[in-house]
């Protein structure tokens, strides 16, 4: 009954951790705005937090530079399962207009599965909104088939 | 046989965990509703503190390699009991203690003093530099509000003395005491020479909890939340319920240090009057700053702990000692 009681609860209360891998600002801003009062993510009980291992959604933004690489593989693996990782904006997806650069070293697949992904450069809130809904019922799944 | 039983009531269903953890769970999710409307939000469900404990108690747990394990394991579950060891101290309803003594004033006083102690020694464990800062930030913020809380604790043993014919002791720590004295004379908080003491203790009540103006220790933003910087998963859970149940435990107390010996009769009304208070409590102490104030910096905390607080506590307990 208890695990059960974990499972409903997993959707319910996903606590975000932000990595700037190079990111411009702007799909940071954006993130920003979603948890203000404005789009208020925290009605759906999301909350930032301040440290990778009280995490369990990653939202990566940025093309990963050559400099972020390591600390991004590093902080993604301090991440304790279950975990779901959102890319924010086109950059960690495409490289954006910076891809061919020898200063980036993406796209953010080659280092970690990613679950959901959000376009735009920037995305609209309502899609980091939508996005981020997904990833918490992504996150209910993975505990489910953690479970098994 | 009949007495274990009871016993075992008392700390496991009232007022000991079931009592507190219900109560803990419904401040501290009114407390982040309240600041969300005061946000113009919509808010989390009610039930939101609850849904992160269970989470919490889903995820996996990453024991760093420098920590030492059995420490930071044990330290949350340490805290915790300590904390609920405190409710069977508190006459919270119908004025009678679960268990009393002669000084549970300052048993209280120690016990909520190892729970923080605890939250230290287990970020001490971690390895983690972030605690490090953490810990020594929750050093500073725990010598803060000790000594207002102590020359607190010290007006009201004395004036709950002074006005009866002395039993030869200068002051009582029994909280029985004083819960009797303020059903022979009203409330301590209708005595003029103690309203400072009271607005000394509501300062006390956020900083001990750890809410968010003077939330120095778990930083989220600039020290990665600090003391809880290395933790996650059950442990994790442990030390958020800890934080909850806390925001009940001080709100009671000062229930039973001011507000105590008012009664309706019927323990019911009681029971519901006792939780709106704290609900009020919570609203005034914890949620209002909050919603208002950034967070201070770790000496601000302590400058304003031991000039405005401390002299506000010093001021009322001048004045009982003298005898107004």
């Amino acid at each position: 009954m208890f695990e059960k009681l974990i499972d409903n609860s997993m959707a319910k209360s996903p606590w975000i951790f932000h990595i700037n891998a190079g990111s411009c600002n702007g799909c940071d801003i954006e993130l920003v705005s979603v948890l203000t009062p404005r789009y208020d993510a925290e009605r759906l009980g999301f909350k930032l937090t301040g440290t990778p291992r009280q995490a369990d959604i990653v939202v990566v933004s940025g093309p990963i530079t050559v400099q972020t690489r390591d600390r991004l593989v590093r902080t993604l693996a301090q991440v304790p399962e279950p975990r779901v990782v959102v890319s924010l904006g086109s950059c960690p997806r495409s490289g954006n207009v910076f891809k061919g650069s020898y200063a980036i070293d993406g796209p953010l697949e080659k280092y970690t599965h990613v679950d959901v992904s959000v376009g735009g450069c920037t995305p609209k809130p309502e899609a980091i909104m939508a996005a981020l809904a997904q990833a918490a019922q992504i996150l209910a799944e993975k505990r489910k088939e953690m479970r098994k | 046989m009949n007495e274990l039983l009871l016993n075992l009531f008392y700390v496991l269903v009232f007022p000991g965990l079931l009592f507190c953890i219900l109560m803990g769970i419904l401040l501290a999710g009114l407390d982040r509703v309240w600041v969300a409307r005061m946000q113009r939000r919509v808010g989390p469900p009610l039930l939101q503190p609850w849904y992160d404990f269970l989470k919490c108690c889903g995820k996996e747990t990453i024991v760093p390699r420098h920590a030492k394990k059995a420490v930071y394991f044990a330290a949350p579950v340490i805290g915790f009991v300590a904390l609920m060891t405190i409710s069977l101290f508190l006459p919270v309803v119908n004025g009678r203690a679960a268990f009393s003594g002669t000084a549970d004033l300052v048993v209280i006083l120690y016990l909520l003093t190892l729970v923080s102690v605890c939250m230290m020694v287990g970020a001490s464990a971690t390895g983690s530099p972030f605690a490090g800062v953490g810990l020594s930030r929750e050093m500073v913020a725990m010598i803060s509000y000790e000594l207002p809380f102590v020359l607190v604790i010290l007006a009201v043993s004395r004036a709950t003395l002074s006005y009866d014919a002395g039993t030869g002791m200068p002051l009582t720590f029994s909280l029985q005491a004083i819960m009797e004295y303020q059903e022979a004379n009203g409330p301590l908080i209708t005595h003029w020479s103690l309203i400072p003491a009271a607005i000394a203790m509501l300062f006390v009540i956020p900083c001990e909890v750890g809410m968010h103006p003077f939330d120095v220790s778990e930083a989220e933003t600039e020290i990665c939340e600090g003391t809880l910087a290395e933790y996650s998963g059950p442990p994790l859970a442990v030390y958020k319920l800890t934080h909850m149940v806390k925001m009940y435990i001080m709100t009671a107390l000062f229930c039973v240090l001011f507000l105590g010996g008012l009664t309706t009769g019927i323990l019911f009304f009681d029971v519901v009057i006792f939780i709106l208070v704290c609900a009020l409590l919570t609203f005034v102490t914890m949620s209002l700053p909050h919603a208002v104030c950034a967070r201070f910096k770790t000496e601000q905390v302590f400058k304003f702990y031991w000039t405005v607080v401390a002299g506000l506590a010093a001021v009322s307990m001048i004045l009982v000692w003298l005898g107004l």
